[in-house]
C-alpha cells in the first residue's frame, strides 16, 4: 500500500499547466487519504473559473496511478478559498523569477 | 542616440538595449514595427477565439477557452505598453486605425466557426506564435521585451496543451474526425504562410543584426513543422508535409504558396503555385472576418468617441 508521504511527494511533481510550480507549492492540495489501493485527494483551485481544472485533474490522476499499489484515484474538488498566502516560499520564489508575483 | 556601428557593437557584445538612447532611430523604428505585429496578433486573436468559443462542448471547455482569451489580451497589453513607453499613441493604434491597417496575420481574418476550428487554432496558430515569440525571447536585444516574454512564453504552453489535448479527443471520436481533418486541411497551410516570405525573397540582415529576431523565416517555419507534423501524424491526421531525411528538413507536398478560397476555406492546389506577390496582395486585401474582428475591439470606444471629442 502506498503511504501518504509517497502520494504527497508524487503530487509535488504535478505542475501547474502554466507555470513550473507544483500544485503542492501552489497550495491546491487540501487533503490526502490512502485506503488500500485507493487514493483520495482533495483539491481546490485558484479561482472558480480556473481554466486548467481538467488538465490538473488529468495530471493528478495519471501521476498517482503510476505509484505502485495505487489502482484508484478519487479527486474531490473542495473549492476551499484560495489566496496567494497558500503559496509556499519555494513557490513564491519560482513565480517571482517569472515576473508573476 | 548611438551611431549604427556603436549600436551593432553593443548588440554583438550581448548588452541589451534598455532605452531609446541606447539605440538609434532605425533600430527603434524596426522595433516598433515588430512590436505592432506582435501586439495586433495577440489582440485580434481574442475576438477570433471568442466567436468560436461559443461552440464549446461543455462549461469547463468554455472556461478554458476564456482563460486563453484573457491571456491573449494580457499579452497584447504587454506589447502595446512597450510601444507606449516608446512614445507611440497606443489608443490611436488600437481604436483609430482602419481594420485593414492592423498587422495581424491573414489567418485570423478567416473566421473560426466551431470548437474544432478553435482547438486547431490553439494547436497550430498558438504554436506559430510560440515559435516566433520564443525566438524573440531568446534573441531580442531589447531588454524590456525580453523580460516581459518570460510570462508570455509560459502561458502559451497552456494554450498549446489545450489545443493538442482537444485535437486528440476529437481525433478519437469517429463522429468528429472528418470535421477535424477538414480544419487541419485549410489551417495547416495557412499557418505555413504565417511565417512569411521564404529566405531567398527576404533579406533579414537588419532584423537579425539588430537582434530583433534570431532565426530566418524558413528556419522558423521548419521549427513549426518539426513539432506539428509529428503531432498530426501521431493522431493519424493527413498533413501536406513530410520529413525528407536526405535533405534533413521538412518538405511541403502541395503547391506553396497557393491560391486560397477564403469563403469556402479551401486551397485551390489544382491551379498550381502562385507568387508571393499574389499572397501579399491577398494579405493586403485582408480576409472575410477582418472588419468584424476589429469592430469588436473598437465597439466600446466608438460609443464614447463623441464624448471624448467634446
Amino acid at each position: 500500500m502506498a503511504t501518504e508521504a509517497e502520494v504527497r511527494s508524487a503530487l509535488g511533481e504535478v505542475l501547474d499547466p502554466e507555470y513550473p510550480i507544483s500544485i503542492l507549492d501552489l497550495g491546491l492540495v487540501r487533503g490526502i487519504e490512502v485506503e488500500g489501493d485507493k487514493v483520495r485527494v482533495k483539491l481546490t483551485f485558484t479561482s472558480l473559473g480556473c481554466p486548467c481544472v481538467e488538465l490538473i485533474r488529468e495530471d493528478v490522476r495519471s501521476r498517482l496511478r503510476a505509484i505502485e499499489g495505487v489502482h484508484q484515484v478519487e479527486i474531490e474538488e473542495v473549492f476551499e478559498p484560495w489566496d496567494a498566502s497558500a503559496i509556499s516560499r519555494k513557490g513564491r520564489e519560482i513565480l517571482r523569477s517569472l515576473g508573476v508575483c | 542616440m548611438l551611431t549604427d556601428s556603436a549600436l551593432l557593437e553593443r548588440i554583438r557584445a550581448g548588452r541589451l538595449v534598455e532605452r531609446p538612447d541606447h539605440a538609434n532611430e532605425r533600430y527603434i523604428e524596426g522595433l516598433k514595427r515588430t512590436l505592432i505585429v506582435s501586439a495586433d496578433t495577440e489582440l485580434i486573436s481574442a475576438p477570433a477565439y471568442l466567436r468560436a468559443a461559443q461552440d464549446a462542448p461543455n462549461v469547463n471547455a468554455y472556461i478554458s477557452a476564456m482563460g486563453i482569451i484573457q491571456d491573449e489580451l494580457g499579452h497584447a497589453h504587454i506589447a502595446y505598453r512597450l510601444l507606449r513607453d516608446l512614445g507611440v499613441d497606443t489608443d490611436a493604434l488600437v481604436y483609430e486605425r482602419r481594420p485593414e491597417e492592423f498587422k495581424h496575420p491573414y489567418a485570423f481574418d478567416v473566421p473560426l466557426e466551431s470548437w474544432t476550428e478553435l482547438v486547431v487554432a490553439n494547436a497550430f496558430y498558438d504554436r506559430a506564435g510560440f515559435v516566433l515569440l520564443g525566438d524573440v525571447f531568446r534573441h531580442t536585444s531589447y531588454g524590456p521585451w525580453k523580460r516581459a516574454l518570460v510570462k508570455v512564453d509560459r502561458e502559451e504552453n497552456f494554450h498549446l496543451r489545450h489545443g493538442e489535448r482537444w485535437m486528440s479527443i476529437l481525433a478519437q471520436d469517429p463522429a468528429r474526425r472528418d470535421e477535424l481533418q477538414r480544419a487541419v486541411d485549410w489551417m495547416f497551410v495557412l499557418t505555413l504562410e504565417w511565417f512569411g516570405l521564404p529566405d531567398h525573397l527576404k533579406r533579414h540582415t537588419e532584423q537579425i543584426s539588430y537582434g530583433l529576431k534570431g532565426k530566418t523565416n524558413d528556419q522558423l517555419r521548419q521549427e513549426w513543422l518539426s513539432t506539428t507534423v509529428p503531432f498530426c501524424e501521431k493522431l493519424g491526421l493527413r498533413v501536406p508535409a513530410h520529413y525528407d531525411s536526405e535533405r534533413g528538413e521538412y518538405v511541403i507536398d502541395v503547391p506553396f504558396p497557393a491560391e486560397f478560397d477564403a469563403e469556402n476555406k479551401r486551397w485551390l492546389f489544382e491551379r498550381g503555385a502562385i507568387t508571393w506577390d499574389d499572397v501579399l496582395a491577398r494579405w493586403r486585401r485582408r480576409g472575410p472576418a477582418n472588419v468584424e474582428l476589429v469592430s469588436e475591439i473598437q465597439r466600446g470606444y466608438a460609443q464614447i468617441r463623441p464624448a471624448l471629442a467634446a
